[in-house]
C-alpha cells in the first residue's frame, strides 16, 4: 500500500486514492470527524441515516434503492464509530468495478457523484428534511439501540464501558441516548447538517481501478465556498485505574458473561502503543495465545476469551462466556496470565509466533478492498499513513522486554459480570 | 490408483479461471490462482455435518452417532499426539480456523508467507484424526459453553424454532453442536467410527486461492493424500412430508427487539442446479429487497427495520425460503408478505422489477470474486451441491423474465410455511 495519492481538497478535507487494478468492485468512503458530545452525537447520526435514503435527484427510498440496484447492486453504508473522543461518522458507496458491467456503463464515475449528492444536495423541503425520512430514520436508530440488548455479548460489554468511563467523554455511547434521537426533528437536523459540513474534518478514500480524478474534482468543487473551521477533540487519557469496580447485574440467560476493563498506560500518539498492541495479541488475540491456550484449552472454562487495546483511548478489555459457577475462577485465571507477563514469563515461541500472526493480517489485509480501507481508516488519528512494510518493522522491533514494561502499564479498572440467574 | 486428471474452468464474463481436478487419491481439488494477490486461502471440507447423524458404509448395519458429533469432530480433529495443529500453525504465521455446518465441515487457514509449510499442515493434522477418553473429555467443558452461547442467540434460536415448526423429520431441525447432553454421550470410539466413514478423499473437496500454482498445490497433495479405495456411504433420512408441523412456534426471551423468521417449506427432491439458483435469486431479489413494493409497504408500516432480509435455505433433502428480522409486529409482518405473495403470483413480477433484480443478482456474484476467502468457500459449496460457480453466473447474465415467473409458480406456498418469533419474556 505504498501508492496512496493523498492530497487536500478543502480546509480539513483530505482525499487520498488508492489505484488498484485487481479487484472486481470500487469504494468511496467518506469518513466525517467531530468531537464526541452528549449534546450532538445522536443528531449527527441520525443525520448521515437521513442522507443515505434520499437525494434531491433520487427523492424516496425506493427511488434511491432501483438506482443503487440497476448500479449492479452497488450498495450505499452508513456506519458510525468511536475513536476515542471524536465519532467518525462514514457514509460509503460500492459497486462493480466498470471492466465487469454487462452494458458497459460506468458504475465508479456514478457512484462518485451519487455519494457526493448524498452528503451535499440532500432531498430538502426548505431548510428541512422531509419528516418522513426522519421518522423513518428515527425508528431505524431507536431499534438499533435496542437490538445491541439482544446480542449479550455486545450488551456485557457495553456495560463494561458505560461503568468504567463514567463520567468521561469517551462513555458516550456513539449513538448517542434515546432521548436525544427523540428531540431531534426535520428543522433541527438541517443545522445538524449546515454544521457538520463546516466544522467537521473529512478523509475521503477511494478505491478502485479507474482514474480517482474525476472523484476528487466532484467533492473538491461541492466544498466551494464553505467557510470551514474544523476541529478534532484531543482524547482524555487516564493512564491508571484507582480502585477496582465490581459490576453484577442479573439475567435470565443461560451463560454469564465476564468482562474485564483494564488502563493500558499508553494511547495515541505515544510510540509505546505498539509494545501495548502486540502484549495485547500475546495475551488473547490468536488462538495460540496465552488465554486461548491456558483458559480454554487448558482449564476448559469457556469457548472464547480474547483480548483488544484501544490505542485511540489506551485501555484493554477482556471478555469471555463463562458457567455462573466459574466466574470466579475465570477471572482469576485471565489475571494469572496477565502477573506471568509482568513476570516476564513470555517465551520467544509466543512473542515470535505473535509478531508473524500480525504480520500476515497486515498483509492479508491488503488483498481485499474491506481490508485496504480498514487499514487506512484505522489510522486517521496517527498523524500519517504508514505502510505495511513500515508497520512490520515497527511490530519485529518489538522486545521482550518491551511487552513486560507494557504488561506492567496495565491496571484494572472495572470488572462486569452479566450473571445467570 | 487412477491418475490425476486436470482440466482449466474459464469464465470471460468475471475475466478468471481455475483448474478442477480429480487428484489420484480420489480428492477433489480447486486451484483458483489470483494475479497480485499476496494471501493465499486453503480450505478441506469433508461432506459430512450435522444432519448425518444416521448412516451405514458399504451396506453395513444402520449406525445412529449422538447429536452434535460432527462439529465435536471437527474441534477434536486439530489435536494429534504431538499437540495441536494452532501450535503448529503459530511457526508459520497463519491464521487457521475450521467450522461445521448441516451439510459439511471445513478446515482453512490463510496466509502470506510459508504457504507450503501450512499447506503440509493442513493435509496432516486432517488424515491423521487421534481421539481418546481423556481429550474426548477435555472438549466437553469448551463446547457446552459453545452451546450455552447460542442458547442466548436470539438469531439462532428464531431459525432453529422455525425449523422445528417446519420438518417432522429431517435433521436439519436439530442444533449444529447439539445439546449439553447429547454431547456427553460421545466417545472416541464414536469420534473414529465418523471419521472413518465420512473423511475420505472421494467424500472431500479441497479449494485453494490467492498467491498459488496449480504445480505447488498438486506437489504437496501427491506427497501428503493418502489414497483410499472408495466406498459408500448410505445417508439415511426418515421420509419428510411435505407439508409444515405447524404454522407458529413463539419462545420468550431477554430481548428488546423481538424477531421473526418466516419460512416457506420448499419441494427438496432434488439439489436446484445453476439456472434454477440464478431465477430464484432474481426472484427473491424482485420480490423483497428494498426495490420491491413489499419492502416499502412493510417499511411504511414500521413492521420491519433496515435488519430486514430474506435467503434461500437449501441442502440435502430441505430447501425453504426464509424472511426475517427484527419487527415489533412480526405477526401482522408475516400476513403482508404472505398477502403479498399471494398477489404477485396472479399478477406476476414486473418486468422492470425484474430487469433491476438480475443486474443486482449479477453484481453480487462478481462481486464475491474479490476476496480470496470468498471464492474459496462457494467453490466449496458448489461442489458439494454439484453446481458448478461460472455456470452459475452465466445463467445469471442469461435468466429470462420468463425463467422468473415460471420459478414464482414453482414455490412460495403461503399455506405452507411457518412463523417463529421470539420476544421479551417479561421479565426484563
Amino acid at each position: 500500500m505504498n501508492n496512496t495519492n493523498r492530497k487536500r481538497l478543502a480546509d480539513g478535507v483530505m482525499f487520498s486514492a488508492v489505484r488498484d487494478s485487481r479487484f472486481k468492485t470500487m469504494k468511496i468512503s467518506a469518513n466525517i470527524i467531530v468531537p464526541l458530545s452528549a449534546d450532538s452525537a445522536s443528531a449527527n447520526a441520525l443525520l448521515c441515516g437521513v442522507l443515505s435514503r434520499s437525494t434531491g435527484a433520487y427523492p424516496d427510498f425506493t427511488a434511491l434503492s432501483r438506482k443503487l440496484s440497476s448500479l449492479y447492486g452497488a450498495e450505499l453504508n452508513v456506519s458510525v464509530r468511536q475513536a476515542g473522543d471524536n465519532q467518525v461518522l462514514t457514509l460509503s458507496a460500492s459497486g462493480l468495478d466498470d471492466r465487469y458491467t454487462l452494458d458497459g456503463e460506468s458504475v465508479a464515475e456514478e457512484l462518485s457523484r451519487l455519494l457526493c449528492g448524498v452528503i451535499f444536495e440532500p432531498n430538502l423541503h426548505g431548510e428541512a428534511f422531509t419528516d418522513e425520512d426522519v421518522e423513518q430514520e428515527r425508528r431505524q436508530l431507536l431499534d438499533l439501540i435496542d437490538s445491541e440488548f439482544n446480542d449479550k455479548r455486545i450488551y456485557a460489554n457495553g456495560k463494561l464501558i458505560e461503568n468504567m468511563c463514567a463520567g468521561e467523554t469517551y462513555g458516550i455511547k456513539r449513538y448517542g441516548t434515546a432521548e436525544k434521537i427523540k428531540e431531534a426533528t426535520s428543522q433541527s437536523l438541517y443545522g445538524t447538517w449546515q454544521t457538520l459540513l463546516r466544522t467537521a474534518s473529512f478523509e475521503i478514500l477511494y478505491i478502485g481501478d479507474s482514474d480517482p480524478g474525476k472523484a476528487a474534482e466532484v467533492f473538491r468543487a461541492a466544498f466551494d465556498g464553505f467557510e470551514r473551521s474544523p476541529r478534532i477533540a484531543q482524547t482524555e487519557i487516564i493512564r491508571t485505574a484507582g480502585e477496582v469496580k465490581h459490576i453484577v447485574e442479573e439475567m435470565n440467560v443461560s451463560q454469564s458473561k465476564l468482562v474485564m476493563g483494564f488502563r493500558a498506560g499508553a494511547a495515541l500518539p505515544e510510540k509505546e502503543i505498539y509494545s501495548s498492541m502486540l502484549m495485547c495479541a500475546v495475551l488473547g488475540g490468536t488462538a495460540h495465545s496465552k488465554l486461548f491456550c491456558n483458559v480454554r484449552e487448558k482449564q476448559s472454562l469457556c469457548y472464547y476469551c480474547a483480548s483488544r487495546y484501544d490505542k485511540y483511548k489506551g485501555i484493554m478489555v477482556i471478555d469471555s462466556g463463562v458457567e455462573g459457577e466459574n466466574i470466579e475462577k475465570l477471572e482469576a485465571g485471565v489475571l494469572k496470565e496477565i502477573d506471568d507477563m509482568k513476570n516476564g514469563n513470555i517465551t520467544d515461541f509466543e512473542l515470535n509466533a505473535t509478531k508473524m500472526a500480525v504480520i500476515n493480517a497486515y498483509h492479508t489485509s491488503n488483498d481485499t478492498v474491506a481490508g485496504i480501507e480498514s487499514w487506512y481508516s484505522s489510522q486517521l488519528f496517527d498523524g500519517c499513513f504508514k505502510t505495511i512494510e513500515q508497520m512490520s518493522e515497527i511490530i519485529n522491533s518489538i522486545t521482550k522486554e518491551q511487552l513486560v514494561a507494557a504488561a506492567e502499564r496495565l491496571s484494572l479498572d472495572t470488572v462486569f459480570v452479566l450473571k445467570n440467574k | 490408483m487412477m491418475n490425476t486428471e486436470i482440466k482449466e474452468v474459464k469464465s470471460a464474463r468475471a475475466g478468471d479461471s481455475y483448474y478442477k481436478i480429480k487428484h489420484s487419491s480420489g480428492l477433489n481439488i480447486y486451484v483458483y490462482p489470483k494475479q497480485g494477490y499476496r494471501s493465499a486461502y486453503a480450505i478441506i471440507g469433508a461432506k459430512y455435518g450435522s444432519i448425518n447423524n444416521c448412516f451405514s458404509m458399504d451396506g453395513g448395519e444402520k449406525i445412529t452417532v449422538p447429536d452434535g458429533i460432527a462439529h465435536y469432530l471437527e474441534h477434536k480433529l486439530f489435536e494429534s499426539a504431538e499437540g495441536d495443529a494452532f501450535t503448529r500453525y503459530a511457526e508459520t504465521g497463519a491464521s487457521a480456523n475450521a467450522y461445521t455446518s448441516f451439510e459439511k465441515t471445513c478446515y482453512l487457514f490463510s496466509c502470506t508467507d510459508k504457504f507450503d509449510e501450512s499447506f503440509e499442515i493442513l493435509l496432516d493434522f486432517v488424515q491423521d484424526p487421534y481421539f481418546t477418553e481423556q481429550t474426548v473429555a477435555k472438549e466437553q467443558g469448551i463446547i457446552g459453553q459453545e452451546i450455552r452461547m447460542y442458547d442466548d442467540s436470539p438469531d439462532w434460536r428464531v431459525l432453529f424454532n422455525m425449523l422445528g415448526g417446519m420438518y417432522h423429520n429431517h435433521p436439519v431441525k436439530i442444533d449444529i453442536a447439539g445439546t449439553v447432553d447429547s454431547i456427553a454421550e460421545i466417545t472416541a470410539e464414536k469420534l473414529y467410527e465418523c471419521y472413518n466413514t465420512f473423511y475420505n478423499p472421494n467424500n472431500m473437496a479441497l479449494c485453494v486461492t490467492g498467491n498459488v500454482t496449480v504445480e505447488q498445490v498438486l506437489k504437496t497433495c501427491d506427497r501428503m493424500i493418502k489414497p483410499a479405495e472408495p466406498h459408500t456411504v448410505e445417508n439415511i433420512f426418515e421420509d419428510e412430508p411435505y407439508e409444515i408441523v405447524k404454522p407458529y412456534v413463539e419462545q420468550s426471551f431477554p430481548v428488546a427487539m423481538p424477531l421473526f423468521n418466516l419460512g416457506f417449506k420448499e419441494r427438496a427432491d432434488a439439489p436446484l442446479r445453476e439456472a434454477e439458483l440464478a431465477a430464484t435469486e432474481i426472484l427473491l431479489s424482485a420480490l423483497a429487497s428494498p426495490i420491491s413494493a413489499l419492502y416499502r409497504e412493510l417499511m411504511d408500516n414500521n413492521l420491519i427495520n433496515s435488519s430486514f432480509g430474506y435467503e434461500l435455505f437449501e441442502g440435502p433433502g430441505y430447501c425453504a425460503v426464509i424472511f426475517g428480522g427484527e419487527s415489533r409486529a412480526p405477526e401482522q409482518a408475516a400476513e403482508v408478505i404472505k398477502r403479498y405473495i399471494t398477489n404477485i403470483k396472479s399478477d406476476g413480477i414486473a418486468e422492470d422489477d425484474f430487469a433491476v433484480a438480475k443486474k443486482a443478482v449479477y453484481g453480487d456474484i462478481i462481486s464475491s470474486l474479490n476476496s480470496v476467502s470468498s471464492i474459496s468457500n462457494i467453490i466449496a459449496d458448489y461442489h458439494f451441491n454439484g453446481n458448478e460457480l461460472f455456470t452459475y453466473i452465466d445463467a445469471v447474465a442469461n435468466a429470462g423474465y420468463q425463467d422468473v415467473q415460471n420459478r414464482l409458480q414453482q414455490m412460495l406456498d403461503v399455506n405452507n410455511c411457518t412463523l417463529s418469533v421470539v420476544k421479551n419474556g417479561g421479565e426484563e
